[in-house]
């Protein structure tokens, strides 16, 4: 059965978001949308139902600070932006996600054949 | 969820988090960027906002998200319920008002009644390890316990090992004067160690010391709190200063704190605002053996039982009697713990009241759980509603119970206002010798005990709509139509109904039984005819009074005071009278007769009156003569028996003439009998009459004075004039208590009375939910059944038959309930127990009286439905909905 689009982890979106903020800078919730979209080749559509929630968690941990600001287009828009301790929380979450990944990449690679 | 989450969201729950409207333009904000990037990548307008759609979602389920994340969802949810709940309330102010109504009631009346048996029975007594407080007396062959004499004592108390401590009291009636104005005050004489025995300590001073208990001296005293505040205005310098009592100087040595309930002595005397020492030693005054007229308490050493004191002191009782056999019978040593032996007449009666009051709480709650599932059928079609549009089917029993939470939460609010005046009620009812009725009010405890009323009101009412609405396929209920009942849901109604009227019948039936004794008890000749009398006391104290001739002057001089008063008849005095709360029982020795022990002469209650005592109290005058002028110091000693005495001491024999010894059998005039009297109960309305000594006033004085004035009118419009005409006689001598006589038998039934009212009252309350339940059920079915009435209508029957079709289940219903009732009062008027007086617990007016009353009851229940199913229109009828 295939993914559904919208079927992110949670963890791993606050990742995706964590690091686009750190890429980027201040940004909005669309241009957070978009630059998702970017990169993942138009995989990935981030339902608003999942990405707002997903914000306010991350600012509710103190990971991402929110003010109000104008957008390129000259809307009103919400930018999120890291904080200190979100900057520390993607070091952590980033090391943690790329020992996954190897272990993840070694395993599959491997295909069925066991462990020695 | 970390911590700082945790509290933001706990924030966001109390609405201090971003706004509905912030989080709204977020969103928006989003959805006009994306849309204008559609627009100008060459999209229509509408393909534009459908795929702003497609890659966002719905924004409505985005913002609920939104919230569920910056709150606690569950707290929301409640929220939600709880608004919604009341929503529904309001919405349907009848069967809100019905419900709280019958909750408040049932859970009122409960807190009430348990805030007097919490206060009268199981709080502990307010003195240091209660428990180990006893009290202690000769049990003789009568049963009771009985009062000791100071010798045995002072025996026990060397001879047993249970005991960290014994003390014995006696009454004490001093006379107060301050600034010339007498007051005879209500006190106790105890040994010296009787305040370290309960473990209390005075707030000013110190009590008592053992140098301080002898019979040479005893002249110091211990105020009450309320003493001190009254006659001495609260004076802090009290303690060293001399007080004048009876003309001798006491010595004011410690005031107790307020927090000092004189439970002791309200239960053996009256309540006590004085205590002196006791100033008894062996071999000196009322010491002996024979004396039994001291109360004796102990505290037990830790670790010993109250059964382990009996069984030491019982052997140390037939030690004595061994060594003394003429001055004890044989018996045991009763040793009962001291809150047991206080309250033991009022438990029977506030278990049964406890018993009577929870029936109304579980008809309160079958009548609650009536109502909510008849609403829960109304509302089948809302909720199978909701469930289609996606509430959980727990999201929806967490919603039917907070509905219920709610309302028991209403409920019981009301209900302990409810309980607040009930209480003042129940305390105004109450017979005055229900101990620590002073300490009744609505506490910590019993407001817990509410709420736990409450809570277990809500579980049991709870449980039926939750479990109706589970049951039920909701999704299929749509499709039928709302007129349809679901058959389990009826039976459990109708069955609920039948408890309701069976327990109301049970309750109907108590009240009535009581309702008999209590009539029967009132129609009680008592032997003199009590109506018209006023009495007072006096008390001829001190020295002024210490000779029998100034005594004798006296009383002279108060008779003629008192008969010159206008709408006065006649003036006697006596030292006691029936119904007064005296007891005066003398040994009766008469020559010729006496047993070889003259301990086993009969006890005789006597009174010392003057002559025209048996006009006033118009007791009968059987054989002989009654007092005259003529009997008087130095003439022949005399005395008049009862009927009773009669026929106890001599049988069929005539005792006019006999010589009789009263009192001691080996001292004293020897007096002749002229008279027999008719009998007069003395104490107790439903106990025979007990036999009864006269003796003239002006041969034997008393200083303890009953005066007893008959008025051509109302007796209590008297007193105030009566008191004073004695007043001005001798300002220093105290008069009080003052009652009509009739007023002091009435109370003799007040225990019945106090019983029957509340038995009589729960019985009201609970026959009208039953009969709110029955009409109820009633009414609902034959809302129920309009079409099919109408299309009965049409088709030709008639409304009789129509009637019958209608009323025949109230019918059932009604036998039902009559017979589960009957059975239940069958099992339960036995527990009236000795409150019965007159009739059979199971007596068959009262039966009869209660079944008819629930019927007539039923029956008007019954009569609205019915007049509205004879008035459907078969027109209307058929297109009811």
């Amino acid at each position: 059965m295939a993914h559904s689009k919208r079927d992110i982890m949670q963890g791993t979106l606050d990742l995706m978001v964590l690091k686009t903020l750190e890429t980027i800078g201040s940004l909005h919730g669309y241009g957070i949308a978009q630059r998702l979209q970017q990169v993942s080749d138009d995989a990935l559509y981030v339902n608003q139902g999942t990405l707002y929630p997903a914000l306010l968690r991350l600012e509710q941990r103190g990971w991402i600070a929110s003010a109000w600001g104008t957008s390129e287009n000259n809307r009103r828009a919400r930018f999120y932006s890291l904080t200190r301790a979100g900057r520390k929380q993607l070091a952590l979450e980033e090391a943690d996600w790329q020992r996954t990944a190897s272990i993840m990449a070694r395993l599959l690679g491997r295909g069925e054949e066991p462990a020695q | 969820m970390n911590l700082r989450e945790l509290a933001s969201r706990i924030a966001g729950a109390l609405g201090r988090g971003r706004s509905d409207r912030e989080i709204a333009a977020d969103l928006a904000a989003h959805r006009d960027e994306l849309e204008a990037f559609h627009l100008r990548r060459g999209l229509t307008a509408e393909e534009a906002r459908r795929a702003v759609r497609f890659e966002l979602g719905g924004e409505v389920q985005a913002l609920e998200a939104v919230r569920d994340q910056r709150s606690l969802p569950f707290v929301d949810a409640l929220r939600q319920d709880l608004r919604y709940g009341l929503r529904m309330l309001r919405r349907a102010p009848g069967f809100t008002a019905a419900a709280v109504l019958t909750l408040a009631i049932g859970i009122g009346a409960n807190t009430a009644i348990f805030s007097v048996v919490d206060a009268v029975l199981l709080r502990p007594l307010p003195y240091a390890d209660p428990d180990r407080l006893v009290s202690l007396g000769e049990r003789t062959r009568a049963g009771d316990p009985e009062r000791v004499g100071y010798a045995t004592f002072i025996d026990w108390a060397a001879r047993s090992r249970s005991f960290e401590s014994l003390a014995v009291m006696r009454s004490f009636q001093p006379t107060l004067v301050v600034n010339g104005e007498a007051e005879r005050l209500a006190g106790v004489r105890v040994t010296w160690s009787y305040f370290e025995m309960l473990g209390v300590r005075p707030a000013l001073g110190r009590t008592f010391t053992q140098e301080e208990d002898r019979p040479d001296a005893w002249h110091e005293v211990v105020l009450s709190d309320g003493l001190w505040r009254r006659r001495f205005g609260g004076d802090p310098t009290i303690v060293g200063r001399t007080v004048v009592m009876n003309d001798l100087p006491y010595r004011v040595v410690g005031v107790m704190p307020a927090s000092f309930p004189p439970l002791i002595s309200a239960k053996y005397y009256t309540a006590a605002e004085i205590w002196a020492p006791l100033g008894y030693a062996v071999g000196v005054g009322d010491s002996c053996r024979d004396c039994r007229h001291l109360r004796a308490f102990g505290r037990l050493r830790p670790g010993v039982s109250a059964a382990a004191a009996a069984a030491e002191m019982t052997s140390v009782h037939e030690q004595l009697r061994a060594q003394y056999p003429t001055q004890y019978e044989p018996g045991s040593v009763a040793v009962v713990p001291l809150g047991d032996a206080i309250t033991a007449g009022a438990r029977p009666q506030l278990l049964l009241l406890l018993g009577a009051v929870a029936c109304v709480l579980v008809i309160a709650c079958a009548n609650v759980a009536n109502l909510l599932l008849a609403r829960s059928e109304l509302r089948r079609r809302e909720l199978a509603l909701r469930v289609v549009l996606g509430a959980g089917r727990r999201r929806i029993a967490a919603q039917l119970l907070t509905e219920t939470a709610l309302l028991s939460a209403i409920g019981g609010a009301c209900g302990l206002l409810l309980a607040a005046i009930a209480m003042r009620g129940v305390s105004a009812v109450a017979p005055q010798t229900l101990p620590r009725l002073g300490e009744v009010g609505i506490d910590l405890r019993v407001a817990l005990f509410a709420c736990v009323v409450v809570i277990v009101a809500a579980a049991l009412v709870a449980l039926a709509p939750i479990r109706q609405a589970s049951r039920d396929d909701l999704r299929g209920q749509l499709a039928v139509d709302s007129r349809t009942t679901a058959a389990g849901a009826g039976r459990v109604r109708a069955l609920l109904v039948v408890a309701d009227l069976a327990i109301a019948l049970t309750l109907l039936a108590g009240a009535a039984v009581m309702l008999r004794s209590v009539t029967s008890l009132a129609r009680v000749n008592p032997g003199f005819d009590p109506n018209r009398i006023l009495s007072m006391r006096i008390i001829l104290g001190g020295r002024t009074y210490a000779e029998d001739p100034a005594v004798r002057a006296y009383q002279t001089q108060a008779i003629e005071h008192l008969r010159a008063l206008p709408g006065v008849a006649a003036v006697a005095l006596a030292d006691q009278i029936p119904f007064g709360g005296d007891f005066d029982c003398r040994g009766f020795h008469v020559q010729g007769r006496m047993k070889p022990n003259a301990v086993d002469d009969p006890c005789i209650q006597r009174y010392g009156t003057t002559p025209a005592y048996l006009s006033v109290m118009s007791i009968p005058l059987k054989r002989g003569r009654f007092f005259t002028a003529e009997d008087g110091e130095t003439s022949q000693p005399v005395a008049v028996v009862s009927e009773s005495t009669a026929r106890l001491v001599w049988g069929t024999a005539d005792p006019i003439g006999s010589v009789v010894r009263i009192g001691s059998a080996v001292r004293g005039p020897w007096c002749t009998i002229v008279g027999v009297v008719g009998d007069v109960r003395h104490e107790d309305l439903a106990a025979p009459p007990i036999p009864a000594v006269y003796m003239p006033e002006s041969q034997s004085t008393d200083s303890f004075l009953v005066a007893l004035v008959k008025s051509s009118s109302d007796a209590a419009a008297l007193a105030p004039s009566a008191i004073a005409a004695v007043r001005q006689l001798d300002p220093s001598v105290p008069v009080y208590g003052a009652a009509s006589v009739a007023a002091l038998v009435n109370g003799a039934i007040g225990e019945r009375l106090f019983v029957m009212r509340l038995l009589a009252g729960f019985a009201a309350v609970g026959l009208l939910l039953a009969a709110v339940g029955l009409y109820g059920l009633v009414a609902y079915g034959v809302s129920q059944r309009t079409r099919e009435v109408g299309l009965r209508l049409a088709l030709g029957a008639t409304s009789r038959e129509v009637l019958r079709l209608l009323l025949s289940k109230g019918v059932t219903l009604l036998a039902a309930g009559l017979a589960a009732g009957v059975a239940g009062a069958v099992l339960t008027t036995r527990l009236l127990g000795s409150l019965v007086f007159g009739v059979s617990p199971l007596d068959p007016l009262a039966f009869g009286g209660a079944a008819l009353t629930l019927v007539a009851v039923a029956v008007a229940a019954h009569v609205i439905p019915a007049i509205r199913a004879l008035r459907i229109d078969p027109a209307l009828a058929l297109r009811h909905d």
